[in-house]
């Protein structure tokens, strides 16, 4: 088997493996496994599926992403879909939804991600960051603070630890970026030139 | 040392520059002045002078604060964009992105006020914008929230430009605040201070945007999603986060033109050094976290977090403002100052800063705090500041750039005339408005008591004054801004 | 076509295409949550119940449909309950007092079905139902004689019941209201028999 079939196949068995009903019934009982590893994981490996895709793909691919806008925009678009209360539920619920996420987290969230960060520039990375972090509060907030379950199929307490999961998480990744701005080792993107004119 | 160049050709705009510059500096001053004139408006309306019903005049209240706010921090980004950019490499599309989104968050925000009838203040407080018990919608409330989201997240991509820049330049934001200076070291004394300020305006601003981003959105959730209530005094927590920050940036944006064009007038250099380092960097981490000196009459927050914000408060306004007042006055004592419009709005800047921190310093103090702070002693304090201090730096700045495109400080009759009235119908204001906390006036009330009434009426004359003084500014720069740039059109008939 | 024309253009595309599936997922920005839908869905297309056997808090059997002809508020409970169930009990009984009339004359009966009908013998409903001061009228508690009916009334209503750890249940508590011919018309919160009384005397007067 060559390497890049070893790229394809390797992210590919490892989601058909997370949605194999063992794996997929052992991380969708939870909604912080579902939220922090299941889904995160689909996206990181639809990130590694990118690898695999053929140089000429990728050609023709960023003809259509320059500065990374079009796949950040998908990404962004597909994530807040899978951030409806609604849509979770349906997920665990109705088989066409499951397909449908096992299918886009990895190919319309991970995939265009991973095409597009390369060619992002300081300021878009930057707002990804940010509306990131900023994510991460908000839901946390809204998960601490509702009083009722947002998903049917999990319970309150459940819905509370992620809450706090997802808080934790955006500071810390704040305070890694802060620490990283004011006191890091930087390598810019290109195109970001040292010397003004 | 850079030679002290009245001019210096660094500052020369090309053409697209130029056109993006005199777009945001002549939209800030019609927007100055129209939010005067509801300013003047309100305070006609409290001394009977005026029939202001008790709803338009909260709407005015609204639009008069979001707008002030959002217009300062217009102009005070336009004064760092044309400091800053003489250091590092900044992208005009992130400068005119800025511009355009403050555009879209600007109509939101009038269409929400003067079509929507919003009328819950530029602060928001939670609950009051979702539940208006019939005075304005969720939908006017939702496209409110949605023009601050425009305007913060342009401040933002102007923000994030600004530290690529910063950090192509000199590695990370630490070292452009000359932390490794702190203690010990040689400071490069061509280290600008406009990139020392820039960088903790980007800092400091940059986490208040983030709260604002955080709460804004979730004020969107509680429109969408009636179930869910916030907690108010989180909200109010993250909404005084974002709003102290975002007012206090345009001062630490604005104070750029001090330290650029002061020792130019005065002809006497103005070097960096440790103490004005160390104040910086302690000003950057107590801006942050000083907040809580807005809510000191929230009992429901911990003492402890009450106990933080009059602390830091008095920590935080003060190295700054020290280091720039004190290197300031040192710097023209005895210096043959140059005497022309820029400067005297320079000097104008630096007294109403210093004047202005005295009552906000006060009223950081909980014991005064608890008997003034629902008085119009805290509009007082805030209109001496920004009107006296903050607004003159941009217009010194305008003032100077107007005489660069004709090789010359302008100093004309008027302008003579111009900068007294302003000085004297704001200090005329501002002290009514502190008065009147003396005598316990209720802050952002519509209708006034009898024995109020004739301390308005001062306030709504110097009010007048300082309009009318305003409006010949904006005539003034507006006419000079739009000229051909001298240096330009002579160089061109010598090439 | 230049590069940045291209990307201007797949950007537009794909954000008309996520705000048209936004909008669907949410039936026009509306719906979030599961529980929400479920509301929407019932009251925008009324669902035929399906006929179920039931047996009663005195032991008798009797089918889902033999109750057509007078209007139903349903609630779905288990009798070991120590939280949701405790109030919908509450609201019960209380709409015993507030809808006294209908109740009287058979136009209205409120019933409770247990979701735990292996624990849930006629003895326990019965208790269930004194618990919350039952004041004779209109209220029978009841449970599905086989497990494919449960399954069948859970589908219908939308029954969502997760167990909590703790060897009890946490479900979507409310109170359902079907009309004279076995449709499934409208759900209320628990917790506000007020509202639901006002709800079903108005549709009593139409």
């Amino acid at each position: 088997m060559s390497v890049r079939a070893l790229l394809w196949w390797l992210p590919a068995g490892a989601i058909a493996l997370l949605a194999s009903p063992p794996l997929r019934h052992a991380l969708e009982t939870s909604m912080t496994a579902q939220m922090l590893l299941q889904l995160p994981l689909l996206a990181v490996l639809g990130g590694l599926l990118a690898a695999a895709l053929p140089t000429h793909v990728r050609t023709a691919l960023a003809r259509w992403d320059q500065g990374g806008c079009s796949g950040l925009l998908l990404a962004s678009v597909t994530s807040l879909l899978w951030m409806l209360p609604r849509a979770l539920d349906a997920g665990v619920d109705l088989p066409w939804v499951a397909g449908a996420k096992f299918l886009s987290l990895p190919l319309l969230v991970g995939m265009p991600l991973a095409l597009s960060w390369p060619r992002m520039g300081f300021v878009l990375r930057g707002v990804v960051c940010m509306e990131a972090i900023a994510s991460c509060f908000r839901l946390g907030w809204l998960f601490l603070a509702t009083p009722q379950q947002l998903c049917s199929n999990y319970l309150l307490g459940d819905q509370q630890r992620l809450g706090y999961a997802l808080l934790a998480i955006g500071g810390g990744v704040f305070v890694l970026l802060l620490g990283r701005l004011i006191g890091g080792r930087w390598t810019l993107p290109a195109g970001e030139a040292r010397r003004p004119r | 040392m850079a030679a002290l160049t009245l001019y210096p050709e660094s500052e020369r705009l090309p053409r697209g520059e130029r056109i993006t510059f005199n777009l945001y500096m002549i939209s800030a001053l019609l927007l100055f002045v129209l939010m005067m004139v509801l300013g003047v408006i309100m305070r006609m309306g409290q001394s009977l002078w005026l029939d202001v019903p008790p709803d338009l005049f909260y709407q005015v209240l609204s639009m008069h604060g979001a707008g002030m706010v959002g217009t300062m921090s217009l102009a005070t980004t336009a004064v760092m964009w044309f400091f800053l950019r003489k250091y590092v490499r900044l992208h005009l599309w992130a400068f005119l992105a800025n511009y355009l989104l403050f555009l879209c968050g600007a109509l939101c925000i009038i269409g929400a006020v003067f079509v929507g009838r919003y009328a819950g203040l530029w602060t928001f407080l939670y609950p009051l914008p979702t539940h208006a018990m019939g005075m304005w919608g969720n939908g006017a409330a939702a496209c409110f929230m949605v023009g601050y989201l425009f305007i913060g997240v342009g401040s933002l991509l102007f923000y994030l430009d600004a530290a690529a820049a910063i950090i192509g330049r000199y590695g990370n934001l630490g070292r452009a605040m000359g932390l490794q200076w702190l203690f010990g070291g040689t400071i490069d004394p061509d280290h600008p201070k406009a990139v020392v300020a820039s960088t903790m305006v980007v800092i400091a601003n940059s986490l208040g945007i983030l709260a604002g981003a955080v709460v804004l959105v979730m004020y969107l959730v509680a429109i969408a999603y009636p179930e869910f209530t916030m907690n108010a005094l989180y909200a109010k927590n993250l909404t005084y986060w974002f709003g102290h920050m975002y007012i206090n940036a345009t001062i630490y944006m604005g104070v750029m033109a001090v330290y650029e064009l002061l020792a130019r007038y005065s002809g006497r250099p103005y070097a960096i050094s440790r103490p004005f380092l160390w104040s910086w960097a302690a000003s950057c981490v107590f801006v942050i976290v000083v907040f809580p000196h807005h809510l000191l009459m929230d009992y429901a927050q911990p003492r402890w977090v009450a106990v933080t914000g009059q602390v830091v408060s008095y920590l935080a306004g003060f190295p700054v403002f020290l280091v720039t007042v004190w290197g300031a006055l040192t710097n023209i004592h005895r210096s043959g100052m140059r005497w022309s419009t820029p400067s005297r709005l320079l000097i104008l800047s630096m007294f109403g800063w210093a004047a202005g921190i005295l009552p906000a310093i006060l009223d950081g103090t909980i014991g005064i705090n608890r008997v003034m702070h629902n008085t119009q002693w805290v509009p007082g304090h805030f209109h001496f500041y920004l009107l006296l201090g903050v607004l003159p730096m941009v217009l010194a700045l305008l003032y100077h750039v107007i005489g660069s495109r004709r090789a010359a400080p302008p100093d004309s009759g008027a302008d003579r005339l111009g900068v007294p009235v302003y000085l004297i119908g704001g200090m005329t204001f501002a002290l009514a408005f502190l008065d009147a906390g003396h005598m316990s006036v209720a802050r952002r009330m519509s209708s006034h008591l009898a024995e109020w009434i004739p301390n308005d009426r001062v306030g709504a004359i110097g009010a007048s004054l300082v309009l009318l003084a305003m409006v010949y500014f904006a005539v003034r720069i507006i006419h000079g801004l739009l000229r051909a740039p001298g240096a330009e059109s002579t160089a061109h008939a010598a090439g | 076509m230049p590069n940045r024309l291209r990307t201007l253009l797949a950007s537009l595309c794909i954000v008309a295409a996520g705000g048209a599936a936004l909008w669907v997922a949410t039936d026009g920005l509306r719906v979030f949550t599961t529980e929400t839908a479920r509301r929407v869905s019932i009251r925008a297309t009324p669902r035929l119940l399906p006929d179920v056997a039931l047996q009663d808090d005195a032991g008798a059997r009797f089918a889902l449909a033999d109750l057509r002809g007078r209007w139903l508020l349903v609630d779905f409970i288990y009798t070991r309950c120590l939280s949701w169930c405790n109030v919908l009990g509450g609201d019960f009984a209380q709409l015993q007092q507030r809808l006294a009339a209908p109740l009287r004359d058979g136009s209205l009966r409120l019933l409770s079905i247990s979701f735990d009908p292996a624990h849930d013998a006629p003895a326990e409903l019965a208790a269930h139902k004194r618990r919350f001061g039952d004041h004779g009228i209109g209220w029978t508690a009841a449970r599905p004689l086989d497990a494919a009916g449960l399954a069948t009334l859970g589908h219908a209503f939308g029954l969502k019941v997760v167990e909590d750890g703790m060897g009890g249940y946490v479900h979507n508590a409310s109170i359902a209201l079907v009309d004279p011919s076995g449709r499934l018309v409208d759900v209320f919160d628990a917790g506000a028999p007020r509202q639901v009384a006002a709800a079903v005397q108005r549709r009593l007067a139409q």
